[in-house]
């Protein structure tokens, strides 16, 4: 029964992504995004059918290989199931995100001419996410991991006529690729291992990682889990756009909307955080890899939002808390609490692509104009959108009962508890990182929907409520944006039984969910303790400096601007990381290009080489054409002196 | 009493006289057909000498059927030669330089 | 002394072909050098009776002498050259011409006098019974061992034929000759032409 749900849910987004893909142009836009939604709704609807058969009667792991695609050296490349309380919930997530979404670009995508083209490719990253977290072994996930990113690279660029488009498809190509190396070697560490890429066989052998070392040079030696976990992680960094490999994530946006709420919030740029939460066992083995993830998330949580308050782009204030929130996984992994980032990695999903989509609304009201200080005004035109928004913006800004605050104090309590070294650090970040968060995510809201309209005339008065096909998606990620938090938060982590805990491997000492449960006396009790601490008056004293910034007294953000011009600057500049790269990478490359292009290609390849062996052969050709004279007698000689020369050297070796 | 060397000798200053005439001869292209006969007779006499001194019937086996094919050489040879005439109207060997890819 | 009148004919017979071939390359006729060739080759063919050859003796004057050397006067006294100036840049060639064919000879001479022939069986002519015939030697090794080459041989000379005449055949030219096939395959259509259709309606019927 597993099995053949596992396989309608991975083979019935290919099977749309397929046909549409191919026939697409021949069968027009309605029977395009009813196959392909159809075809997700069915994949929902399993992952949904699978998870009843879990509540109903909970098992450790269902694992299957489906097929042997190949065999290299002994190692057989398979394609199988894993299915275990981790990879339920993220099916759910994914399918539902994604559904969604496909609703949602009915009306987005309405007068785009890639219409058919956009719904053959979101299939097809909803099989390539499915693959990924599905997968039960590294190949596979490999795969997944790959094939994302293809599709993150095709709908990015989607719009390929804007040369800024494919600007950041490449940039978000490039940056991936240094993370996938590290991945990609991280796989190969395991495989040096453990001998197997199988799921079930290096996890039950987890501690033989501990017991292998890895010489750097001479002298230098390193815990094979230490460098296997960073390797793995850095492959993380780049597909959850951490600091430094965050780059890409900003640019990605880009792509049309539904893109930036499906892939790169909701679904793809957290399989770093799933892979760090699948490999939990291995993780576990390396305290120096879980320090080491520890300031990458923290720094990510609190800088990237830093980032977010300057930026007046809707979309990229939103990629940037994206980046912060992935942070706040990130630490949540680092710090052991698995359950806890990806408890967050699943709220953060809905209200994330509530987010998304209800910016997406409001630039489809604005005539697809992205500039918040070009809006202002809208809560009068768009109520749907305002609601969901502001639903969106307080599970964002971690403000109770809404989603995020369940899972984001989650975390913070739990990196408060933990004792893995970087643990202080990371919980400033988290702690300063709410209040942040609180400040960029209503500036926004402010921005967009009160203070005074500034559109021009025209634009106003075309102001309406998007479409239904718009609406229903926010309502129903609104939904879950609001409650599901409260709902989940005892079952998902502090349960006896919790639901993940079977999927996740938490040494003992690490186990700071453990401690946290003890405190833990219900979703009510744990709501009402709320304002007692430090962090939820953080976030409430944000969103009132907000009010007062730009309600109340709309003239003072121009002065603190000018007054702190130089933070200003570097966050416009986001830390110059853009610039290091282009002027390290870009230019440095360039360099290294332009000298191997004006020395090694044009001087040695093509002077030395392809140019000199062919001025060489028409060389010796322009000497044996004396040779070839056509005279017959000449030719004759020529037999004659060779036939000379072989008798004498016949005479010589008679002689010899 | 005749000995091989003789006969080698003799078969070698012919071969001698045919690559010669080769070699210096550079108008008429019937001369240097008439040196490959030279040649040829001279392979013959070898062949020849060699068969009867070793008292086998090989050697002039082969001179007849070296025969055999120098004289359908010969006449394809003269052939080409008159077909040649009548293109170019010469047989001078310095001007037919056409031999060259 | 006694002459060995075997040695002396060689001598002979050797001179004789050596001064024919000499001269073959050396005279400004060609009909000349092609008579000159015929002498090469009746001398060469009586060094070989010397060696008991009768049979290829024979067939040398008879094959080449008798056919291949008229077909070369045959084709010399056909093409009708100007022969004078065909022989020019004669003497700058000959200083090369002697240093190759010197640098020959002197190799082989070289190699027979320094080789041991008689460990070879090569140091004496193998003496002959009275009723020895070599005709009929060779005709039993060439229709038994050499059965095959013999018949290739056969077909390398109707090749020949074949392509001698390919070669040299213009075609029939200004013959009234029939030609059978295009009258066998003739039809109505190119003998008869209706200038107008009168079928049995037509007008033009009345």
């Amino acid at each position: 029964m597993l099995t053949w749900l596992s396989i309608i849910i991975i083979l019935a987004p290919l099977a749309g992504a397929i046909s549409v893909g191919l026939l697409g142009r021949v069968m027009g836009r309605p029977p395009a995004h009813w196959i392909t939604i159809t075809s997700v709704a069915i994949s929902f609807a399993a992952s949904v059918w699978i998870l009843g058969i879990y509540i109903a009667q909970p098992f450790e792991v269902f694992e299957k290989t489906l097929y042997i695609w190949g065999q290299s050296a002994g190692i057989p490349i398979e394609v199988g199931v894993y299915i275990d309380s981790l990879t339920i919930a993220m099916m759910c997530v994914v399918t539902f995100v994604s559904l969604m979404v496909h609703i949602y670009t009915i009306g987005y995508m309405c007068d785009d001419p890639g219409y058919q083209r956009f719904f053959a490719y979101i299939a097809f990253f909803t099989f390539s996410m499915l693959m990924l977290v599905m997968s039960n072994n590294f190949m596979q996930l490999f795969f997944g991991w790959e094939a994302v990113g293809v599709t993150s690279y095709l709908l990015i660029g989607f719009w390929f006529k804007r040369p800024t488009a494919i600007y950041a498809n490449l940039k978000a190509f490039i940056v991936n690729r240094v993370g996938d190396f590290g991945f990609l070697l991280g796989i190969a560490a395991v495989f040096l291992v453990f001998g197997s890429l199988n799921y079930g066989e290096v996890f039950g052998h987890a501690e033989l990682l501990s017991n292998e070392t890895l010489t750097l040079w001479s002298g230098t030696t390193v815990s094979m889990a230490t460098a296997a976990c960073i390797l793995l992680f850095i492959g993380a960094m780049g597909k959850s756009a951490q600091v430094p490999l965050h780059v890409w994530l900003p640019d990605s946006m880009e792509g049309p909307t539904p893109i930036s709420a499906l892939i790169h919030a909701a679904t793809m740029v957290t399989a770093g955080v799933f892979m760090v939460a699948r490999m939990s066992p291995l993780f576990e083995q390396s305290t120096a890899a879980l320090t080491f993830i520890l300031v990458i998330g923290g720094t990510t949580a609190l800088f990237m939002g830093l980032v977010g308050i300057v930026q007046n782009d809707i979309k990229r204030v939103i990629a940037y808390s994206t980046l912060s929130q992935l942070g706040y996984m990130m630490i949540a992994v680092g710090a052991s609490a698995y359950a806890a980032g990806v408890f967050h990695l699943m709220t953060h999903a809905f209200f994330k692509a509530l987010l998304f989509l209800g910016a997406g609304s409001v630039i489809i009201a604005m005539h697809h104009e992205q500039d918040m200080r070009k809006m202002g005004g809208l809560w009068r035109y768009m109520p749907i959108t305002y609601i969901t928004m502001l639903i969106g913006s307080l599970a964002l800004s971690g403000i109770p009962p809404f989603a995020g605050f369940y899972s984001k104090d989650s975390i913070i309590e739990a990196v408060k508890l933990s004792t893995i070294p970087g643990a202080g650090y990371a919980y400033f970040a988290a702690v300063a990182g709410v209040l942040v968060t609180a400040i960029y995510t209503f500036r926004l809201f402010f921005m967009v929907f009160h203070t005074k309209p500034r559109m021009d005339d025209k634009t106003k008065s075309h102001l309406k409520e998007s479409p239904w096909v718009v609406t229903v998606p926010l309502i129903l990620l609104a939904i879950p944006s609001l409650v599901i938090g409260y709902i989940l938060i005892g079952p998902m982590l502090f349960a006896e039984h919790a639901f993940l805990n079977p999927s996740l491997y938490v040494l003992p000492q690490n186990d700071v969910l453990a401690k946290l449960g003890e405190h833990f006396h219900g979703a009510l009790a744990f709501t009402l303790h709320a304002p007692m601490t430090l962090v939820f008056w953080l976030a409430v004293g944000g969103i009132a400096l907000m009010w007062a910034l730009y309600i109340k007294w709309p003239g003072i953000p121009e002065k603190i601007k000018n007054h702190f011009s130089i933070i200003y600057k570097i966050l416009v500049e986001k830390y110059g990381f853009d610039i290091f790269n282009d002027w390290f990478f870009g230019k440095g490359t360039r360099g290294v290009g332009n000298v191997a292009w004006k020395v090694g290609d044009i001087k040695i390849i093509d002077g030395a080489m392809v140019n000199g062996s062919a001025h060489l052969v028409g060389r010796i050709a322009k000497l044996s054409r004396y040779v070839q004279s056509g005279f017959l007698n000449q030719y004759v000689q020529i037999m004659i002196i060779g036939l000379l020369g072989l008798m004498s050297w016949w005479l010589y070796a008679w002689v010899g | 009493m005749l000995s091989i060397v003789d006969y080698l000798i003799f078969s070698g200053l012919m071969f001698g006289i045919g690559t010669m005439g080769i070699a210096i001869n550079r108008k008429n292209v019937i001369v240097l057909l008439m040196c490959i006969e030279l040649i040829l007779l001279a392979v013959n006499t070898n062949f020849v000498a060699f068969s009867r001194f070793l008292d086998q019937t090989t050697g002039e086996i082969f001179v007849f059927f070296i025969l055999t094919v120098a004289a359908a050489e010969a006449a394809i040879g003269l052939a080409i030669l008159v077909v040649l005439y009548r293109q170019r109207n010469t047989i001078n060997v310095e001007e037919l330089d056409e031999l060259k890819g | 002394m006694e002459i060995d009148w075997l040695k002396f004919f060689f001598y002979c017979y050797a001179a004789l072909a050596l001064f024919g071939a000499t001269m073959v390359i050396f005279s400004r006729n060609s009909v000349r050098a092609v008579l000159f060739l015929v002498l090469t080759f009746v001398a060469s063919a009586g060094l070989w009776m010397l060696l008991q050859a009768e049979f290829l003796a024979l067939i040398l004057i008879l094959v080449y002498v008798g056919a291949v050397m008229v077909l070369f006067l045959f084709v010399v006294m056909m093409l009708n050259m100007n022969l004078s100036p065909l022989k020019e840049g004669f003497v700058r060639y000959l200083p090369l011409g002697i240093l190759i064919a010197a640098t020959i000879v002197a190799q082989l001479v070289w190699v027979y006098k320094n080789t041991d022939m008689a460990a070879l069986h090569l140091g004496e002519l193998a003496q002959k019974p009275a009723d020895y015939s070599n005709i009929t030697e060779l005709g039993l090794a060439l229709y038994t061992d050499y059965l095959y080459p013999f018949e290739i041989a056969g077909v390398i000379l109707l090749v020949a034929i074949i392509a001698a005449i390919a070669l040299t055949f213009r075609g029939p030219q200004n013959r009234r000759s029939q030609n059978i096939a295009v009258q066998v395959a003739t039809r109505k259509d190119d003998r008869l032409r209706v200038i107008k259709d009168v079928g049995p309606d037509s007008d033009l019927k009345a």
